[in-house]
């Protein structure tokens, strides 16, 4: 039984009529729209167009790691595996002795875990590169086995 | 599943271990005695059957009295395995999550931001190279095709020809 008074969808953009005939001819259609340059608005939020990691300092969060150009991210990532170890036992060694005093170590320890999630998503850009570099060389492979192919 | 994926995982997997292991240790602790002049929290049951009772008091690790009246003193006193086993295994599973972690920071294939940039340049470079030899080969294949295509036919109409003269 239908609802009398359900809320009606809004309709399809009107776009779809620009694209009737593409089928018999493709280039009666428009073309995809270019990509934007510089910040643009998408559902009501600002975006800018650039696609960076803001820095720990813009949260108002500690860096504990060096900073630099090169930051060689295995062994802060052990560093601070090995700091958040030492809190962990401190946050214990505290709520035995004087467990009043336990803000400060979980702060510390919510640093710690921030500051490696920073490194992890700093990551992220690498990881993207690197999957380029294997579309890249699976592309290679597959036109050359096509050339193969059509060879023989 | 993707390696910084993993690790991101394996840090949110201590971060749970670790608030359990507090969170659980806080639960199970039996009360504290503050002073003689109290009665005794773990076991407030004053009955002068228990010939074991000095042995539960003031012991919290304890092991549980024996078996006769251990029904009545199990109620009244709390499970003593929790106190000795179940910090040891929660400390071992968070050492484990830290050595998972130092391990798949180890397997993490790094390399420089310039020597990737590099090696796309180069891929794509030789993409191209390749990609044009592939057109090439494939418009030389095309040709081929119609001539063959053109000489079937032929080859046909003649046979249809010859039978026509029979």
């Amino acid at each position: 039984m239908a609802m009398a008074t359900s809320s009606s969808y809004p309709p399809p953009p009107p776009f779809y009529r620009l694209y009737k005939n593409f089928e018999q001819d493709p280039s009666s259609a428009p073309e995809p729209p270019p990509p934007i340059d510089g910040p643009f608005k998408a559902l009501g939020v600002d975006y800018t167009g650039d696609v960076v990691i803001p820095s720990l300092e813009s949260h108002n969060v500690r860096q504990l790691y060096p900073k630099g150009p090169n930051i060689d991210f295995k062994k802060e990532l052990r560093t601070l595996n090995r700091e958040l170890q030492l809190h962990i036992l401190e946050l214990a060694d505290i709520l035995v002795e004087r467990p009043s005093q336990y803000a400060r170590r979980v702060e510390d320890i919510t640093l710690i875990f921030k500051n490696l999630h920073h490194l992890l998503n700093s990551l992220r850009p690498h990881q993207a590169r690197a999957t380029l570099i294997h579309m890249l060389e699976s592309q290679i492979q597959h036109r050359k086995e096509a050339i193969e192919d059509i060879k023989q | 599943m993707d390696i910084i994926t993993q690790l991101q995982d394996q840090l949110d997997e201590m971060a749970m271990l670790a608030v359990n292991t507090f969170g659980t240790l806080q639960r199970d602790v039996p009360t504290d005695r503050l002073s003689n002049s109290y009665s005794d929290p773990l076991n407030s049951n004053p009955k002068p059957e228990d010939d074991s009772k000095p042995q539960v008091q003031g012991q919290p690790g304890a092991p549980p009295p024996p078996p006769p009246t251990a029904q009545v003193q199990a109620q009244a006193q709390p499970p003593a395995y929790n106190l000795s086993e179940q910090p040891k295994a929660m400390s071992h599973a968070l050492v484990l999550a830290a050595k998972k972690f130092d391990a798949l920071v180890a397997a993490l294939p790094l390399s420089s931001e310039e020597d990737q940039v590099k090696r796309i340049q180069e891929l794509q470079a030789e993409n191209e190279v390749v990609g044009l030899e592939l057109q090439k080969q494939l418009e030389a294949a095309e040709r081929e095709l119609k001539q063959v295509e053109v000489l079937f036919n032929e080859a046909t109409d003649n046979c249809i020809n010859f039978k026509k003269l029979d």
